[in-house]
């Protein structure tokens, strides 16, 4: 008998497709967005769950205001449950690149937090580095490519100033990913903008000064096995973070103690040098001053010497004269008797000469007798020789000859005495000569030798005078110089009296600071307090709120649309119902065959709907924020305690739905089963009784108004359905309307300018004042003013948002360029001196509102309390202004530009191009950024939310689809009678539908004037739930996105009637007429 | 010529491979004015022959003429205008519009006429004058079966067709709507159609046609018809 009954059923299944199909639509949906949308919060969470474990990301970090250390890591590593503890060094940098100037963060490839390598590799060496992708494609640097990061100096623990990393320039040697950046935020910095640009990871090898760790993070012993963000996990970190926190005091004392011990040995030491140097210099100047009296005394004694030399000299000279004139005065003397002496001799001379005349006369004369006779010899000779001569002849010329050779030797003694004489004169008169001349040459040879003496004489006086003068100058100079070295001396006193001061002031100085250094603080976080980690868990509860709304509709729909069908079937089935208890089935038995159609109905659909809502709706979504983090791919999984819970919930529904319909009719006799059931009742509606109204309507309102009250419970599942319908596709819209236009309320309303123009630091106010002035000039700026902008943390009832600071140089200026408006009011405010401004966004979060206080923090922990005038529109992360006074006041510092804003002449893309490259060209422009480019790049971004849209409209329709068709299929069979008998009246087929369809549009208005309204709400309130912390919905809706929810709606609805139209056409009037069943 | 002639009209209902021959050759006339009764057991084909001559189903072969009209070769829609204002037709189940008044039953169907009659009047013909305004629950069978019969013939047709008018009523009521109809038939000169499976109503009528297996196996005529008040059964 059971198996009669299975095939009773599996016969019903497929006679009534129709209706089965509809309820097990309605289970698909119900399932798949109650599932899609509940599993996609875990997904996300398991994905950072996943990825955080295989980045070995910590669990607890520890920073502290001054540093932590070797002693610090191991006190930590004591302490119960806590598994690997690593310090590690994370700063700030500059990169410039092309002019601008982008500021980094550093930090070390660790074993923790291990960045994720996207191309090339890790960074090996000191003079390697990796970048996020980010990096390379907006800065155009490529891998291979080296940079050069500016860190600024470091003070380590002895006080000495020392550069922070060992290599500044590296070569870019990859891409990776890091799993503490994993929204777009970077945080801030004190540096530049106060915004971080990049992140960075170079090799902990780098690190210079690695006296003191910045970061300490800790990895809690099996933390790696319980998900992220689940209570037991974090129930577990807060357990270990509070005993740190135990330490912490501790740790902070001693860290204290340390810096004051270091500060005080040194201070020591630098007194004791202080006071030696003092000594010393002391010393040098006595030594100096004695020196300085020394020379004062030489200069007198050489200037005594100097004048007694003189004297000397003088009195030498005058000697020497004299006697140079003496000796010639003698020597003209004895010049005078030789020449007396000479004429003397002259005389003497003449005789002699005369003497000598008279003996070469005589001499001449004995000469000829001597020719003659020996011209008388040389004849007898002759004669001798001739041979004929006669021997008597021969005798008397050999007497002859003998006479004449007596003849000529007397003659020879003659001549020979005369020659003697002759002689004998002339050497007197040689001799005589000789003698002058031997006085004259004894006189000049005198004479010379005076001159020669005096000439020396000369000499040696010129260069006694030089000596002396020599000596003069030199004792000048000295003199010069003793009063130079007295002046140096009084300039060196006062020199070293400074320098003394001074140390001694530095001293003092350093007392004070070694009185001053505080007690560090340690600040003890989890991962909670990663900004990018923190909003990820936000979102991923945004879903799960929505997830606990979204499906309620659906189930809500499913309910009733089993509900309606169910009743129908079971209506229809009265009499076999009947039957089957007449023949002797029992109610549960007859129940199975219900319950048992509508269970296979929510099981498959339930089914199917998780097997496409556990794919489907993660992916969607996840596309949604993959945007806006960077995690890579979502895990999905079959969540099987949503699907049992979506199944469950869904079967209970449908089934729960049908044991309802069923129960009264199981309740009653067979016999009044078998009879037909009474039709409903006509009743008069309330109408009525305004006989004003009634009676002007026609005849076909009449009945269409009775009909739709006659039909309460289809009249109220219609208008839920198209309600539902048309309030998810205007949530549809209105999502896509909000999101689309938070760039232009941000960008066209908030802020109007199109350049934001970063300075260098330490530029002079006259040199901003040009830059502005130059800007002004060009033809395609109209306007600029010059702020201050710094990121700071805005604190209160114990949240931490992240907020720009924005002071204008002239808060009048502001206007047109930042419009600051009233949040309620939508006044346009200008700021006063001693408010702030706070928008909307961060003021909701931090729960204030106009008039309270907030704590603005530096990224040092400097916090200064402020007030809040007005609480101000915003769209696009959160602002603080305040007016240039304010902020000298709060900060004590002087006001200085770092950024100006222009507004430029409506340019198109490629002038503004043009415009910023040539801005880029300025020396005190550090970097441009386009407004346009960044709501252009948003924007694209912003595309993947028509998927959201899509999604919305086609869920929206299979429901509107379902409901409608279903309800149109109940409406027929329910009404078959009386639409076969006004067939048969003669009603045209058209005026059959009508009779129908007019009942459907009504309700149809009336459903899409409410699902309008319940839009509305329900836009308002998913907005509100995924709303991310940086931005502001506006919550408007276009007036468009009504007029297309509700043409949507509609379309459905035509679509639906379309099919009714058929399904009217096919009633068979016979079959009807024929009894009721 | 007849008013109304069927003319070797069959219908043959196919269900699956099985074949029905409700009508099988069927030939009769009835003339304008006339109260014809038809009668015959269940399954005997008079309310196919009905249906088809109310336009509500077609022969399968056959004519079927009604005032010169041939209906058998009307096409879908002509047969709804046919429907609309030649015929009027009662039925056994009363079959009014249960969220309608008696009168909005009747306006129902005048306001889809062309010549129709003012649904007060008719219904105070037919005796509902102070039950205008009641729903069809409100009323008795009997009521509702005259409400029924306001409905057919205030849409003032060539033709009213009843298909067991009193199956679901009482003798006496039963009678009363009889007698409504036959005076109906007299007063209005209207044609009237009664089916009924009772042959003992047969006297009442001008002509009585009875059938079996699907064709009109008898056509007696009454030269005096009974008042219905003097018939019993």
């Amino acid at each position: 008998m059971k198996k009669a009954l299975m095939k009773d059923n599996i016969k019903e299944i497929k006679n009534t497709y129709k209706r089965f199909l509809s309820i097990l639509l309605m289970a698909f949906l119900g399932v798949g967005f109650f599932a899609g949308i509940r599993a996609t919060s875990p997904d996300m969470v398991d994905t950072i769950d996943k990825y955080y474990d295989s980045q070995n990301v910590y669990d607890i970090q520890v920073m502290s205001t001054l540093g932590l250390t070797q002693d610090d890591i191991n006190e930590i590593s004591k302490i119960e449950n806590v598994d690997k503890v690593i310090g590690t060094y994370e700063t700030d940098g500059k990169v410039e690149i092309d002019n601008s100037e982008e500021i980094v963060k550093v930090m070390c490839t660790e074993d923790i937090n291990k960045p994720q390598l996207l191309e090339g590799k890790l960074p090996e060496n000191t003079s390697e580095c990796v970048v996020e992708p980010n990096f390379l494609t907006q800065t155009g640097k490529k891998i291979g490519d080296t940079i050069e990061v500016q860190i600024e100096d470091t003070e380590n623990d002895d006080g000495e100033e020392i550069p922070y990393l060992v290599n500044n320039e590296m070569k870019i040697v990859g891409t990776v990913r890091s799993a503490l950046y994993i929204s777009r935020d970077r945080g801030t910095s004190t540096l530049g903008s106060g915004k971080i640009n990049y992140y960075m990871y170079i090799n902990k090898d780098n690190i210079n000064a690695k006296d003191v760790y910045t970061n300490i993070y800790v990895k809690v012993k099996d933390s790696e096995k319980l998900e992220t963000s689940s209570d037991e996990y974090k129930e577990l970190i807060s357990n270990t973070k509070s005993k740190i926190e135990e330490i912490k005091d501790e740790r902070e004392q001693a860290r204290q103690n340390e810096l004051i011990d270091n500060a005080t040995t040194k201070l020591e030491d630098a007194e004791k040098e202080y006071n030696d140097k003092k000594q010393e210099a002391e010393d040098e100047i006595a030594k100096a001053e004695k020196e300085i009296e020394d020379g004062k005394k030489q200069i007198e004694d050489g200037e005594k010497e100097i004048a007694d030399n003189e004297e000397k000299a003088n009195k030498e000279f005058a000697d020497a004269e004299k006697k140079i004139a003496d000796a010639k005065e003698e020597i003209s003397k004895n010049e005078d008797t030789l020449n007396q002496e000479e004429a003397g001799a002259n005389e003497q001379f003449q005789s002699l000469e005369q003497q000598k005349s008279a003996l070469e006369s005589k001499l001449d004369t004995v000469n000829s007798a001597l020719d003659t006779a020996n011209q008388t010899y040389n004849g007898i000779l002759a004669a001798l020789n001739n041979p004929n001569i006669d021997a008597g002849s021969l005798e008397s010329l050999q007497g002859q000859k003998t006479a004449c050779e007596a003849q000529i030797a007397n003659l020879e003694a003659n001549k020979n005495t005369l020659i003697a004489g002759i002689t004998e004169i002339e050497n007197g008169i040689t001799s005589g000569k000789q003698k002058i001349e031997d006085g004259k040459n004894q006189i000049e040879a005198a004479k010379k030798e005076i001159e020669e003496q005096e000439k020396e004489y000369n000499k040696t006086k010129s260069s006694t005078i030089a000596q002396i003068q020599a000596a003069k100058d030199k004792l000048e100079a000295s003199k010069k110089e003793i009063a130079s070295g007295e002046e140096e001396l009084t300039k060196q006193k006062e020199e070293v009296n400074k320098q003394l001061s001074d140390a001694e002031a530095e001293l003092i100085d350093a007392r004070d600071k070694i009185a001053k250094i505080e007690k560090p603080t340690w600040y003890v976080l989890d991962r909670e307090q990663n900004a990018g980690y923190a909003s990820f868990i936000q979102d991923t509860e945004s879903i799960k709120n929505l997830g606990q709304v979204f499906p309620i509709v659906f189930f809500i729909v499913a309910t009733l649309i089993s509900l309606t069908s169910m009743t129908r079937m079971v209506e229809e089935q009265r009499t076999q119902i009947g039957i089957l208890k007449a023949l002797g089935y029992n109610k549960f038995q007859i129940a199975s065959k219900y319950v048992m159609y509508a269970s296979l109905a929510s099981v498959i659909g339930g089914i199917l709907g998780m097997c496409v809502g556990f794919i489907l709706l993660p992916k969607i979504i996840w596309l949604m924020y993959s945007m806006m983090y960077q995690i890579g791919d979502v895990s999905l999984q079959f969540n099987w305690k949503f699907g049992t819970m979506g199944l469950g919930l869904i079967f209970v529904c449908i089934v729960g739905a049908t044991i309802y319909a069923l129960t009264r009719e199981l309740r009653e006799t067979p016999a009044i089963l078998m009879r037909p059931k009474a039709p409903k009742i006509g009743k008069r509606v309330l109408l009525e009784r305004i006989p004003f109204i009634w009676k002007r309507l026609s005849f076909s309102s009449k009945v269409t108004i009775r009909n739709i009250f006659r039909y309460k419970k289809r009249f109220l599942m219609t208008i839920i359905g198209i309600l539902g319908c048309t309030a998810l596709i205007l949530t549809g819209f209105g999502l896509k309307d909000s999101i689309s236009r938070i760039m232009p309320d941000q960008y066209e309303h908030v802020f109007n300018y199109d350049l934001q123009i970063s300075l260098k630091d330490g530029l002079e106010e006259s040199q901003i004042e040009r830059l502005k002035n130059n800007l002004e000039q060009k033809d395609e700026i109209i306007k600029v003013i010059e702020t201050y902008m710094t990121t700071e943390t805005a604190v209160k009832n114990g949240v931490e948002e992240d907020v720009q600071i924005i002071v204008p140089e002239d808060k009048n200026s502001l206007d047109g360029v930042i419009n600051i408006v009233d949040l309620d009011t939508k006044e346009k405010l200008i700021l006063n001196d001693n408010e702030i401004c706070l928008t909307d966004k961060v003021a909701q979060l931090l729960g204030v509102k106009a008039g309270d206080t907030i704590t603005l923090q530096d990224s040092d922990g400097n916090q200064t309390e402020v007030t809040i005038s007005n609480v101000v529109e915003n769209y696009v992360y959160h602002y603080v202004y305040m007016s240039k006074e304010l902020y000298e006041n709060l900060y004590n510092k002087e006001y200085e530009s770092n950024v100006l804003l222009a507004q430029d002449n409506d340019l198109s893309e490629e002038q503004e191009d043009s415009l910023a490259k040539d801005l880029m060209g300025y020396d005190e422009i550090s970097s441009v950024s386009l407004i346009s480019t960044a709501i252009r790049s948003l924007d694209e971004t912003m595309q993947s939310l028509n998927y959201v849209v899509v999604v919305l409209i086609v869920s929206a329709g299979l429901l509107a689809f379902v409901v409608l068709y279903n309800l149109s299929n109940v409406n027929i069979s329910e009404r078959i009678r009386e639409l076969a008998t006004i067939k048969v009246l003669g009603f045209y087929d058209k005026e059959v539908y009508d009779y129908v369809a007019r009942e459907t549009t009504i309700l149809t208005v009336i459903g899409i004037v409410l699902g309008l309204v319940a839009g509305y709400f329900l836009n308002y309130y998913i907005l509100g739930t995924c709303e991310i912390n940086m931005l502001r919905f506006n919550r408007t809706i276009e007036p468009l996105s009504y007029v297309y929810s509700a043409l949507i709606t509609i379309a459905f609805t035509l679509i639906v009637n379309f099919v009714t139209y058929f399904a009217l056409k096919k009633i068979d009037m016979i079959e009807s007429l024929k009894s009721v069943e | 010529m007849p008013y109304i002639e069927f003319k070797n009209v069959n219908k043959i209902y196919e269900m699956g491979e099985i074949k029905i021959n409700a009508l099988n050759d069927t030939n009769f006339q009835i003339e304008k004015g006339e109260l014809v009764v038809i009668v015959g057991p269940s399954g005997a084909g008079k309310t196919t022959a009905l249906n088809i001559l109310g336009g509500m189903d077609t022969a399968t072969s056959g004519r079927v003429i009604v005032d010169g009209k041939e209906v058998t070769k009307l096409k879908n829609k002509e047969l709804i205008g046919y429907r609309r204002n030649d015929i009027g037709f009662v039925f056994q189940f009363y079959n009014l519009v249960q969220n309608l008044t008696a009168r909005e039953n009747v306006e129902l169907a005048t306001q889809i006429c062309k010549d129709s009659l003012d649904p007060e009047e008719v219904l105070e013909k037919v005796g509902l004058k102070d039950r205008m305004n009641n729903f069809p629950s409100q009323l008795s069978g009997g009521e509702q079966q005259r409400v029924a019969i306001a409905r057919a013939i205030a849409k003032n047709p060539k033709l009213l067709l009843c298909d067991e008018p009193t199956g679901a009523l009482d003798y006496k009521t039963g009678k009363q709507i009889l007698k409504l109809l036959q005076d109906t038939a007299r007063k209005e000169n209207m044609t009237v159609l009664i089916i009924t499976h009772n042959g003992a109503l047969a006297p009442m009528a001008d002509k009585v046609i009875h059938f079996k297996n699907g064709t009109a196996e008898k056509i007696e005529i009454n030269e005096n018809p009974k008042p219905v008040e003097e018939i019993e059964w």
